[in-house]
């Protein structure tokens, strides 16, 4: 059985550097999923788990108009079912611009109506972050006065579209249940330790309020946050950087997840997307 | 002639049927079937040679439409009324009385969590709030529209309709659906001076009615008198065209940064209300503050969220009691009266 899971986000949100590193960990095993068989097609996900053991993240995908496709089977545990998963990789600027004309490609429609699941992507620190129009800018706007360069949708606002988008064509789940979204904020390394217990979602409602507001109101998607990061730490930091390059991933890149009690750091990249999976 | 026959008098395309009664598939004078007989005939096309019968353009890709989140129309209204409460709420007001700016204010008090006790759930019109906190929402350009949004569709069509916003209140979790209509002031004035309530009819379902005022024109003592018997009017307007309807009524009086309203001012419009037994809160707001120090951007707009869902002044008891009287036969007249 295929099933197919969408990412969404906007641009610089992390989603590109999760495909890549996520490969890696399904093909170590160790994780909550795992590739039951190795793909055909890896060329693209090669690509960008090059730059990663290079040292340096993957750049933005932004431009790339072209289909990027992850397929691959995995499976919960070795012999067990097995779900052929393809995960298109669509680039944070088609998002941005379907949520500005309201409208998208009917292939990428397609992709979101058969998806029975999905990955909203959000990175913390991110310089294509648009924060809310304050009084100031709208006051100027409103008076067309000019000087006000247009910040364009605001990025809280672009991901309570991309929800609704979810909300009309995202199907149930095989067994009927509603189907999942995984709200993963990237870089979850850079913010600090205060920050970190408070948990991801705290964070949502402090940085995008009407995101995490939406998140609370929506009663037909299950809704899961997570925080991640990818190589578990910041690349940019020169004995972060030597150590990870002397070591390679193993043992770098956790996600954060809450264990009942508190939030904790979690080795398992493959964790966000088990959800969605689910058994 | 249709446009896919070369019969004279087939109107195969307006009506489905063919003037010779023949079946439209196979019929020699339908001009795609000519074509689909000849076209295959021709063979596959040989390398480098130009295919005649193919198509000069290719077809553009078109895009398929996400549900419009712009302005309702009444039609969207009502299935978002039949599925779950709305509190729809009135908003009148002169053009330039601060309609707008307020609308704006509201919205970016959600956007950035500064509405005091409210917390953003949901909006199925966000693109539209953004477009007006944006100043791209121009009733055509100073020509405002004479109806209603009919239609929800079109991205660039900015027509009058209804904002949804949902907001969670902090207090007890409660969540409530507001329905408020960006409309031009124009539709105000022709309210009051002409009576034309064909476009106000949704009013008779609306839980609360905002009467803008501008606060400037109420500072002005030469300006004042005129704007407080304008409010007058159309408080009168409104008794007569809601009848048993009474919505909660509040003032919304705007600029309360550089010109709070007097006391005396105040007393006046109350006064001016009840010569039609009609009777009003008084909110005073500030959606853009010049003096953010002592009066902050946004300034009254919670208080107008909690009156214009709180309690009616007017609501019926709901369960009157009625102490019983000693033989007067309660059980068998129970009810007999109404």
């Amino acid at each position: 059985m295929t099933r197919s899971i969408v990412m969404l986000g906007g641009p610089d949100s992390g989603k590109t550097n999760y495909i890549g590193r996520l490969w890696h960990a399904l093909d170590a095993t160790g994780g909550s999923l795992h590739a039951a068989v190795q793909p055909t097609e890896v060329a693209f996900v090669k690509g960008v788990i090059n730059h990663l053991f290079e040292g340096h993240f993957a750049p933005r995908s932004e431009l790339t108009d072209e289909r990027r496709d992850f397929e691959v089977i995995v499976a919960t545990e070795a012999g067990g079912p097995q779900t052929a998963l393809v995960v298109p990789d669509i680039s944070g600027e088609l998002w941005r611009n379907a949520v500005t004309d309201g409208e998208i490609a009917p292939d990428w429609m397609a992709e979101l109506t058969s998806a029975d699941g999905a990955l909203l992507f959000v990175r913390v620190d991110s310089d294509q972050n648009v924060p809310a129009l304050n009084w100031v800018t709208s006051r100027n706007m409103l008076k067309k006065l000019g000087v006000e360069e247009d910040p364009g949708i605001p990025t809280q606002t672009m991901l309570c579209e991309l929800i609704r988008f979810l909300q009309v064509s995202l199907k149930p789940r095989l067994d009927g249940s509603k189907p999942r979204l995984s709200v993963v904020v990237a870089a979850w390394d850079l913010i600090d330790a205060d920050a970190f217990e408070k948990g991801p979602l705290a964070y949502l409602t402090r940085e995008y309020p009407m995101l995490a507001g939406r998140l609370d109101d929506l009663n037909d998607i299950e809704v899961r946050v997570f925080g991640l990061s990818v190589v578990g730490g910041d690349l940019g930091e020169p004995d972060f950087r030597d150590a990870y390059l002397d070591e390679g991933f193993d043992g770098h890149g956790w996600v954060a997840m809450h264990n009942g009690s508190n939030w904790q750091k979690i080795a398992d990249i493959t964790l966000p997307l088990a959800w969605v999976v689910g058994t | 002639m249709s446009r896919t026959c070369k019969l004279e008098g087939c109107a195969i395309d307006e009506l489905g049927t063919c003037a010779l009664e023949q079946d439209p598939a196979t019929c020699k004078n339908r001009i795609g079937i000519v074509a689909a007989e000849v076209t295959p005939t021709a063979g596959p096309v040989e390398p480098g040679m130009p295919d005649f019968g193919a198509p000069v353009l290719e077809q553009p890709t078109r895009s398929v439409p996400f549900p419009s989140s712009r302005p309702l129309g009444p039609d969207g209204l009502n299935r978002m009324m039949g599925k779950q409460y709305v509190n729809l709420i009135g908003i009148l007001g002169d053009p330039e009385s601060g309609k707008t700016a307020c609308l704006a204010s509201l919205y970016l008090l959600v956007s950035n969590a500064a509405l005091n006790g409210w917390k953003f759930a949901d909006s199925k019109s966000l693109m539209a709030f953004e477009d007006i906190a944006r100043g791209a929402r121009d009733w055509n350009n100073g020509t405002p529209p004479d109806q209603m949004t009919v239609h929800t569709e079109m991205s660039d069509d900015y027509k009058p309709g209804f904002l949804h916003l949902r907001l969670k209140r902090e207090a007890d979790g409660k969540r409530f659906d507001l329905a408020l209509p960006d409309l031009p002031g124009e539709w105000t004035q022709a309210l009051v001076s002409s009576a034309r309530t064909d476009r106000f009819e949704f009013l008779k379902s609306a839980e609360a009615i905002w009467m803008f005022a501008d606060g400037r024109t109420l500072a002005d003592r030469a300006k004042r008198s005129a704007l407080i018997f304008d409010l007058g009017q159309l408080a009168r307007r409104l008794m007569t065209f809601l009848g048993d309807h009474k919505p909660r009524l509040l003032i919304v009086v705007t600029h309360h940064d550089r010109h709070p309203l007097d006391a005396a001012v105040q007393q006046r419009i109350t006064n001016e209300l009840a010569k039609c037994g009609a009777s009003a809160q008084i909110m005073p707001v500030a959606p853009f503050s010049d003096a953010p120090e002592e009066v902050p951007s946004g300034h009254g707009l919670s208080q107008l969220v909690d009156a214009s869902v709180g309690l009616s002044s007017e609501n019926p008891i709901f369960w009157a009691s009625s102490p019983p009287k000693d033989g007067d036969r309660a059980f068998l007249r129970h009810r007999r009266d109404r």
